[in-house]
């Protein structure tokens, strides 16, 4: 078991973790709710994936620098907001021009934490612990206490979401999560085959280094926080998509549930490693356990949260734990290894010596 | 002479009032191991910093073939060819080695491309005469091996001027051999090394020229040819000595309070043999990398023994853990205020009384803050603690203030043993004289003192006995009037050896 574990690469090992684990909880909940596993449960969480999984892959992209956006719910709500009323005011634009602005609008957010964590040298979490106050404070003011209704948006955006684009069973894959996973398809390919992406793991792994190694961390770190807001716009137009109806509430505690995807999907809070593919599943998973705990009769409300609660414990404990056990088995195989290459070594000199 | 790749011209660097380096110069010729020797905080390690554009000098000039440069940042260094490579290696632990060599590659273009990557990796590796997986993450690998990976970063950068800051200090003698193999060869292919060494023979067996600095000054350079191990200490530790560090009469009593026979910690130190003795105070001498704060450590169970005895007042005691050693009333005063000695923004009361809260509950089991204080004040007369009130955070104090309110907490405690550790550095000379005084007096009154220091001239002038480590191991102990700075030198940096033997 720990050849295998040592020969897997560790971020396909916590996928498939992640994915046995998902399972399970098919499983379980099987067992325990009548007529669990049917078509409904798919779209039902498919939908509201699409939006968590476009915040837990922004949230991602600034973890893995070793830093944190909690401003990423109020970016939403507010670009939600905003991008409701233009359209409401100009009907005749098209999706292009929405999603450009939706996203602009994001990445401009973005690029407020990214100046203040970067260049002001402030930590992510105090800079975004206020951002995340003062864009939701700016989208009270903003709004005046109006909300966007779907009545004012045009037909076109409304029946996105949920336009089926093919179907197996029961099963409908709609608009919305298909373009979600697409975009995180994208951000994955371009975090493990860009080599610029290298660099943000570089700095989440050893910022001191970074430097040394002459790479700009200030810009790069930077640059992270604009592309998480720009993803968080996109969430956003998702968001207004989804639901039409947008209040001062709209996003509120995003930030956190995608922190919890993010870690449950094994990226590490400290920043060096993790995967947009993983934070997906790691979306996926809370909102399956969130969804189905709802059918459980047994649980009440409050339980809910708790039972949420130690998920997350549990499996960031897996990870501490797994993460152990590889980098022990390495160690010993290294070790064996050197040992081994030492006497050879020693062995050729005594052959030198004696001939 | 060719033109040299690098010079440094007159460059000093200060640090408000510090002055760090002054007037330094250095040419660095391709081709050539330039070896830099000095005591610990003789400069060194701030002439690198500017080198590699971390700091800028304060007056001064740097020039890069013939011209004069500023070097903004370590990115504007590397582009220049100017590398260094550390002790302690700067990789990245969760990228695998090929990723840590080519992290800020320029030539490889947008999309990584890992195979061809492992190949030049693999290249870069067997140049340097060595040979492990490079698709493996940094965090598996040896200390060794990380260094390589940052040489072959550095190489496969077109590196001039490598600067190696004590590369082999944390590795096997195996391992060192063949680090030196690639400084060799690496300034074969034309490259200008910097070799940083505590290990004097390491500099005989490679060195071109060796440039020794003191106190942030330029002492001299010359061919490895016109220098001998004498003549280098000699002007290493020649420093002229103030007349604070006066000699006081020992105190020392026959009564051994505490005994470590064969103490080792694996891997890290071995059979430290010593007895302190009641009213003595016991230096231990030695260079950075000499394990001596290690040893320490274990008497006061952070990081405990793996063999040996302890005895305290004769009999055998296991140290697992801070408060063992605390009940058996050994205290550690760390070298590190910052990190383990002080909590900077609380005040200087509750500093005192926190490693002895347990004396200052009232009724209800609630903190007595009036005996605290009372407590505090005690101490701030006793130790002269220059502070207009003892509510004042401890951050608000300087060094040598610091260092007092360190002391006080561990007073408080009313030891029979302390163990110092730089109990001096980084504070000013008045300060010095008063904590030299202050442990003068705690052996006196019949504590008994271990005091780890770095600063030659304070060895010599507190130690009753001189302990000097080298490298994890004992060299020997010197009597205070038989101790002279050459001779703990000599032991501290290997030569002795040979010449106790013979």
């Amino acid at each position: 078991m720990l050849r295998l574990m040592d020969r897997l690469n560790p971020q396909a090992l916590r996928i498939v973790a992640l994915l046995v684990v998902v399972a399970a909880v098919l499983v379980f909940f099987s067992l325990v709710v009548p007529n669990y596993l049917n078509g409904r449960l798919f779209n039902r969480i498919s939908s509201s994936v699409a939006i968590m999984a476009l915040v837990a892959t922004a949230q991602t992209l600034v973890i893995i620098t070793r830093n944190i956006d909690l401003s990423i719910g109020s970016t939403l709500g507010f670009v939600a907001f905003a991008t409701g009323s233009l359209v409401t005011n100009n009907p005749d634009l098209g999706p292009v021009v929405l999603v450009a602005y939706a996203m602009a609008l994001g990445a401009m957010f973005g690029a407020i934490n990214g100046v203040l964590v970067a260049y002001a040298r402030i930590p992510a979490i105090i800079v975004t612990l206020g951002t995340m106050a003062l864009f939701r404070s700016a989208l009270v003011e903003y709004s005046d206490s109006k909300s966007i209704s779907t009545a004012n948006l045009p037909e076109w955006l409304v029946a996105f979401p949920n336009t089926v684009l093919w179907e197996w069973g029961e099963m409908q894959f709609r608009a919305a999560f298909v373009a979600a996973v697409a975009v995180v398809l994208l951000v994955h390919l371009a975090l493990t085959r860009l080599r610029v992406a290298r660099r943000l793991y570089a700095i989440g792994s050893n910022p001191e280094a970074a430097e040394m190694a002459g790479i700009n961390t200030r810009l790069t770190v930077f640059v992270a926080f604009v592309l998480a807001g720009a993803l968080a716009g996109l969430a956003g137009f998702m968001f207004l998509a989804r639901f039409g109806t947008i209040t001062v509430v709209a996003g509120l505690g995003f930030e956190l549930k995608s922190v919890a995807a993010a870690v449950v999907g094994g990226v590490n809070i400290f920043g060096g490693s993790g995967t947009v593919i993983g934070a997906l599943i790691g979306a996926i998973l809370v909102d399956l356990i969130d969804t189905s705990l709802v059918r459980w009769a047994l649980v009440s409300e409050f339980w809910r949260e708790a039972v949420l609660g130690v998920l997350i414990l549990l499996s960031v404990a897996a990870d501490a734990l797994l993460m152990r056990r590889l980098i022990a088995a390495r160690r010993a195989r290294e070790h064996a290894k050197a040992e081994a290459r030492i006497e050879r070594e020693l062995a050729a000199q005594n052959g030198r010596a004696a001939s | 002479m060719a033109q040299p790749i690098m010079q440094l011209r007159g460059v000093s660097k200060s640090f408000g009032m510090t002055h760090a380096l002054t007037d330094l110069s250095l040419d660095l010729h391709a081709g050539e191991v330039h070896a830099l020797v000095g005591e610990n905080g003789a400069g060194k390690s701030t002439m690198i910093k500017i080198m590699t554009g971390i700091h800028q000098p304060t007056t001064g000039q740097i020039l890069v073939d013939g011209s004069v440069r500023i070097i903004p940042g370590p990115q504007a260094a590397r582009e220049m060819g100017v590398a260094a490579i550390y002790q302690e290696p700067m990789v990245f632990p969760d990228l695998d080695v090929a990723e840590n060599i080519f992290i800020s590659a320029r030539d490889e273009g947008l999309l990584r491309r890992p195979a061809r990557q492992r190949a030049r990796a693999r290249d870069l590796i067997a140049r340097i005469g060595m040979d492990f997986d490079v698709d493996q993450v940094a965090s598996g690998l040896t200390l060794a091996e990380q260094q390589a990976v940052e040489i072959a970063r550095a190489l496969s950068e077109d590196v001039r001027v490598l600067i190696m800051d004590e590369p082999t200090a944390s590795l096997s003698a195996h391992e060192a051999g063949r680090l030196r193999r690639i400084a060799t060869s690496l300034a074969a292919d034309g490259v200008a090394v910097v070799y940083i060494s505590h290990r004097l023979e390491e500099i005989f067996e490679i060195a071109d020229r060796v440039t020794v600095i003191r106190d942030g000054s330029h002492i001299s350079t010359r061919p490895v040819a016109e220098v001998t191990s004498e003549g280098m200490i000699a002007e290493m530790v020649g420093r002229e000595v103030g007349n604070y560090l006066t000699k006081t009469a020992g105190t020392a009593t026959a009564e051994v309070v505490l005994q470590a026979e064969g103490l080792t910690r694996e891997g890290v130190f071995e059979e430290i043999s010593f007895e302190l003795h009641r009213g003595e105070v016991l230096c231990m001498a030695g260079l950075v990398g000499a394990r001596r704060t290690d040893v320490a450590l274990a008497l006061f169970g952070v990081a405990p023994a793996t063999g040996g005895t302890i005895r305290v007042g004769g009999r055998p005691l296991t140290i697992a853990r801070p408060k063992d050693a605390m009940d058996a009333g050994i205290a550690y005063v760390s070298e590190d205020r910052r990190k383990l000695g002080l909590a900077m923004p609380m005040a200087i009361r509750a500093n005192i009384s926190v490693a002895t809260l347990a004396e200052f509950l009232g009724r209800w089991g609630l903190l007595d803050t009036n005996r605290e204080r009372a407590v505090a004040q005690a101490f701030r007369t006793r130790l002269n603690i220059r502070t207009p009130d003892v509510e004042v955070p401890v951050g608000t104090l300087s060094g040598g203030n610091q260092q007092k309110v360190m002391l006080a907490k561990w007073l408080n405690m009313k030891p029979n043993i302390l163990i110092f550790d730089e109990p001096t550095r980084g504070i000013d000379v008045g300060a010095k004289a008063e904590v030299h005084d202050l442990i003068r007096e705690f052996v006196a009154a019949g504590g008994a003192a271990l005091v780890i220091s770095s600063d030659l001239p304070e060895v010599l002038a507190l130690g009753d006995r001189i302990l000097v480590m080298r490298e994890g191991r004992q060299m020997g102990i010197v009597a205070a009037e038989e101790a002279t700075s050459a001779r703990i030198m000599v032991l501290a940096t290997g030569q002795a050896a040979l010449r106790e033997a013979s």
